[in-house]
């Protein structure tokens, strides 16, 4: 396939590395220097000029291409050459890079015609969600802004904890996991009391999928997966983990973009966050749209600080300030005063491992990340395909209802139970959890948790 | 050499002038009332005549294309309040009413109708011809929405630099912006005021003429919906609601709860059909639980107490405590009688209000909302010195200068009712009038919060007449200023106000 690629910066290089082995690859930049540098270590044809310029895109082979990726850090350009682009050659596929959220929540919303759109800013706080995230869970993605959840768990089978017995802790989980078992593991499903805003979205015992019907129960040994709200996630994994210490506590450093979209993505979960900003004005505005998150500016630095505000008591610390030097200062500060777990967001990509030798938990670099989505999306361009699940076995698909849809008007109830379930309806930008006489409606966003094979089958009915 | 002014004053007059001369035309409303009761329409004639040749004479000698500004837009709010009054005394005045018989008591009459205050001087209300009583009402439903804002609604010459002058004279702090054209808002809120009146006249006189209260006709339910609306509490009755049946002391209570609410979420729910928007608004929520709040402490004293039982009593609680929260001022049972615990949850409420936006005086429940915040806050900064925090209001950051517009208002507010109360109790003391201090605090807060009734003599089956000059005088100061919030008169009595 023949790919154009707009920007050759981290992002653009990344994917052009991924990528070069088994494409045609076309890169456009303004920077001759980094062109030529591109040119030398990868098989890529390259071409100086602004890359939100027709002429440009036409001299790139955009008529031929079977993909566009403008991945510069100016969204305007991305979204300005994905436009020509689609003039041009309407066929030619567009992932759009962009640093700005509302540009995301437009294309949720179908406004903005490519097949792709990729904040580096939402990828990271989600990748700082998962690895913080529910305990328990064997994997976590999140919809809808952070609103819908799912969550893959193993239920386990009680043993584990009873081996602990005698201990104070181990009794008391043990008679909440008791209780667990009690409500909702072993009952039919329509007898277990299940956290409110969460359905069970399939029980996977050994090598057969159960379809989560009323009369069916979840059993120990078998893993599942839930669709629901953040806090019915973390209901749940406390039904099957009561063990688990759940973060409930974090603190993040810096409140440029990284840091709010983390913020945000955490809030929603239920977890109490707070953010440390040494600027007056970006503390301000952090106070402003976060605003259950408790907002302090100061550098964060001194010690008298981090004790008198106990920084310390902390699960986790999420470090996402824009000097990498000072992301590692404060990460190894706050982690000899005693805070756990600490991921620093890190900007340059040869120092995410000089953070991991150095203690830091996790590095996370912004730009791989995005790279590692765009090249994700590249090697399987099946449109609104956003998650598999069990390899994959499952996908999560995130689609908007058109108005035609047969489904249109009917109860929930007597939709068809296959292995197809709609998990939750956004409408009108809020995350709704349905139940049995509530209808689909024309533009309900949806998102809906299906077999792949069974995939077409859906997008066809929606 | 003349003191150089930064305040323009001919173009105020200018304004003020021409407000007063479209305002001397309401009389002619009751003219027409007392014709048609066979009433003399002369008083109303002359004071339409002398109002208008003082507002064209007002204009005429300050003539020139001068526009106000910002700036003027204080002081042509209160000196239009102030003069306003003295147009809706002459009714009164001129007519040959023995209870009228002194300039203040007029002049304390009108005040208290157009800032809807609700607090009379008549001891014998049902012996006022039909169109003076029909003037009372009148001044109240005039003066709810406000003078300014209907003029800015109908006058054309308005248009530009009107907004100053509508934010000075709507109540509440303008936490959202309005974003439609000044004449638009003014309009829409003249509209939705008018259809609620138009309302509530039909729902009473439904109560009357399915004859579920006796004492109720078409000319008390349009006397009292004239009232109820603007949060007034005016009556055609010395005993106010007293006289009336538990339907419509129902009923009333139902719209007082609608006047003291939001306009602009009244506005919302019935003509964009968004009744979500009360739910969703905080201030409503809070404004609905602190009337309920209030109807169960007064309930649970007149119930333990054995002051009333049943029906009775729940229903005067409700109706009492949603009259002086909302600032109307009516009363279906004399609560100056009631046990001391009682009044004093009066006398509370007097401080509480209404929402912003609506008719209704006093603090209002967005403030003490806002204020409850800001204080949390402050304590919370005390401890945490680097915190930073924003306040806010309906999941919308509140601009950090109205927060310090609500923390000082409501200092100004207490400091103002404080000073009042005091300067009542001197006064008291110098005419020996024998009214005490708790007397004194519930006048000055019933004044400055534009309640209308308070305890003692100026109970709710009371009057004010026998307050000695001086303290009406006080009185309608209290008024004045409770009415346009404060700020603007303190701002015109400030240095820097009039400096260049």
């Amino acid at each position: 396939m023949k790919i154009v690629v707009i920007g050759a910066g981290q992002v653009g290089s990344t994917v052009v590395e991924a990528l070069h082995d088994e494409h045609d690859i076309t890169v456009i930049d303004l920077d001759e220097e980094r062109l030529s540098a591109l040119a030398e270590r990868f098989d890529a044809a390259v071409l100086v000029g602004n890359g939100a310029s027709r002429r440009i895109l036409e001299e790139a082979g955009i008529r031929k291409a079977g993909l566009l990726i403008a991945c510069t850090s100016r969204d305007e350009i991305n979204i300005i050459a994905s436009i020509f682009s689609k003039r041009i050659s309407p066929e030619t596929k567009a992932v759009v890079r962009t640093t700005d959220e509302e540009y995301l929540d437009i294309w949720h919303e179908r406004e903005l015609d490519v097949e792709l759109v990729v904040s580096s800013e939402r990828e990271t706080a989600l990748a700082v969600s998962q690895l913080i995230g529910v305990p328990a869970a064997r994997q976590t993605d999140v919809f809808a802004e952070g609103q819908v959840q799912i969550v893959e768990f193993d239920v386990d089978s009680g043993d584990r904890l009873r081996q602990q017995a005698g201990r104070p802790l181990a009794e008391a989980a043990l008679q909440a996991a008791d209780q667990g078992e009690e409500h909702v593991i072993g009952l039919p499903l329509r007898q277990a009391q299940i956290p409110p805003n969460s359905k069970v979205a399939s029980i996977i015992r050994g090598d057969t999928i159960v379809v989560p019907r009323g009369d069916e129960a979840i059993e120990p040994g078998d893993r599942i997966i839930i669709i629901g709200s953040p806090e019915a996630a973390q209901a749940w994994s406390r039904i099957i983990a009561p063990t688990e210490s759940r973060v409930e506590d974090v603190v993040i450093y810096g409140a440029g973009r990284t840091g709010l979209a983390t913020a945000r993505v955490l809030v929603e979960q239920g977890i109490r966050v707070r953010i440390v900003e040494a600027n007056r004005e970006r503390a301000n505005k952090a106070a402003e749209e976060v605003p259950t998150a408790r907002v302090f500016c100061a550098s964060g630095m001194d010690e008298e600080f981090i004790e008198r505000e106990r920084i310390n008591k902390a699960q986790a610390a999420v470090f996402a300030m824009r000097d990498d030097a000072k992301n590692h200062y404060a990460a190894t500060l706050v982690k000899l005063h005693g805070v756990p777990f600490t991921i620093a967001i890190v900007h340059d990509a040869r120092s995410v491992e000089v953070f991991e030798r150095a203690g830091i938990d996790v590095a996370l670099n912004p730009r791989l990340i995005t790279a590692e989505e765009i090249v994700r999306f590249a090697h399987d361009p099946r449109t609104q395909q956003v998650t598999m699940l069990e390899g994959d076995r499952f996908e999560i698909l995130d689609i908007t209802v058109r108005p035609e849809s047969k489904l249109l008007g009917t109860p929930f109830r007597d939709l068809p139970q296959t292995g197809a379930l709609i998990g939750a309806i956004v409408r009108e930008g809020k995350a709704v959890f349905p139940h049995g006489d509530d209808v689909l409606l024309p533009g309900d966003r949806v998102i809906v948790f299906t077999e792949s094979k069974r995939v077409p089958i859906v997008e066809q009915a929606l | 050499m003349r003191p150089r002014l930064g305040v323009d004053l001919a173009a105020t007059f200018n304004l003020v002038g021409g407000l007063v001369k479209y305002l001397s035309l309401a009389p002619l409303i009751p003219a027409a009332v007392a014709t048609g009761y066979g009433e003399s329409p002369a008083p109303f004639l002359l004071a339409t005549a002398i109002g208008f040749f003082c507002g064209w004479t007002m204009e005429r000698l300050s003539y020139g294309k001068k526009q106000v500004g910002m700036r003027e837009g204080f002081l042509v709010v209160s000196l239009t309040w102030l003069l306003a009054a003295m147009v809706g005394a002459l009714p009164y005045w001129l007519t040959a009413e023995a209870q009228f018989a002194s300039p203040v008591d007029s002049y304390f009459e009108a005040m208290s109708g157009f800032t809807t205050t609700g607090a009379t001087i008549v001891t014998d209300i049902e012996a006022l011809p039909h169109g003076l009583a029909m003037w009372r009402q009148l001044t109240q439903w005039f003066g709810g929405m406000g003078i300014i804002v209907l003029a800015l609604a109908v006058l054309p010459r308005l248009r530009v630099g009107g907004r100053q002058l509508l934010e000075t004279e709507l109540p509440g702090p303008e936490i959202q912006e309005m974003t439609l054209r000044i004449r638009e808002t003014a309009q829409r809120l003249w509209l939705l005021y008018i259809a609620l009146t138009a309302l509530m006249i039909v729902v009473l006189s439904v109560i009357a003429w399915t004859g579920l209260d006796a004492t109720m006709s078409f000319y008390e339910a349009v006397a009292h919906a004239l009232t109820t609306l603007p949060t007034g509490g005016f009556s055609t009755r010395a005993r106010s609601l007293e006289e009336f049946g538990a339907a419509s002391q129902w009923a009333i209570a139902f719209f007082m709860v609608v006047a003291g609410a939001n306009f602009a979420l009244l506005y919302r729910a019935f003509f964009r059909r968004q009744p979500r928007v009360f739910v969703r608004d905080e201030e409503f929520r809070l404004y609905l639980v602190l009337l309920m709040l209030g109807a169960a402490l007064l309930a649970v004293e007149l119930l333990s107490e054995g002051v009333l039982r049943g029906e009775a009593a729940v229903r005067h609680s409700v109706v009492n405590a949603v009259s002086v929260m909302t600032t109307t001022g009516y009363a279906s049972a004399d609560f100056n009688e009631w046990p001391l615990l009682a009044a004093i949850v009066i006398v509370a409420l007097m401080f509480v209000g209404g929402s912003a936006g609506s008719t209704s005086g006093s603090v209002k429940v967005v403030r003490h909302l806002l204020l409850g915040r800001i204080l949390r806050r402050e304590l919370d900064q005390t401890v945490h010195p680097e915190v930073v925090a924003r306040i806010h209001f309906n999941r919308r950051a509140v601009d950090e200068r109205i927060v310090r517009a609500v923390s000082s208002f409501v200092l100004l507010y207490v400091g103002v009712f404080a000073a009042g109360t005091l300067l009542l109790v001197m006064d008291a003391a110098r005419v020996d009038s024998g009214i005490g201090l708790l007397d004194a605090v519930a006048v000055s807060a019933s004044a400055l919060g534009n309640v209308g009734p308070a305890l003692g003599v100026a109970g709710p089956m009371g009057s004010y007449e026998t307050f000695s000059s001086l303290s009406k005088g006080l009185l309608i100061v209290l008024m004045w200023i409770g009415r346009l919030e404060i700020i603007p008169v303190a701002i015109i009595l400030t240095r820097g106000y009039w400096r260049v």
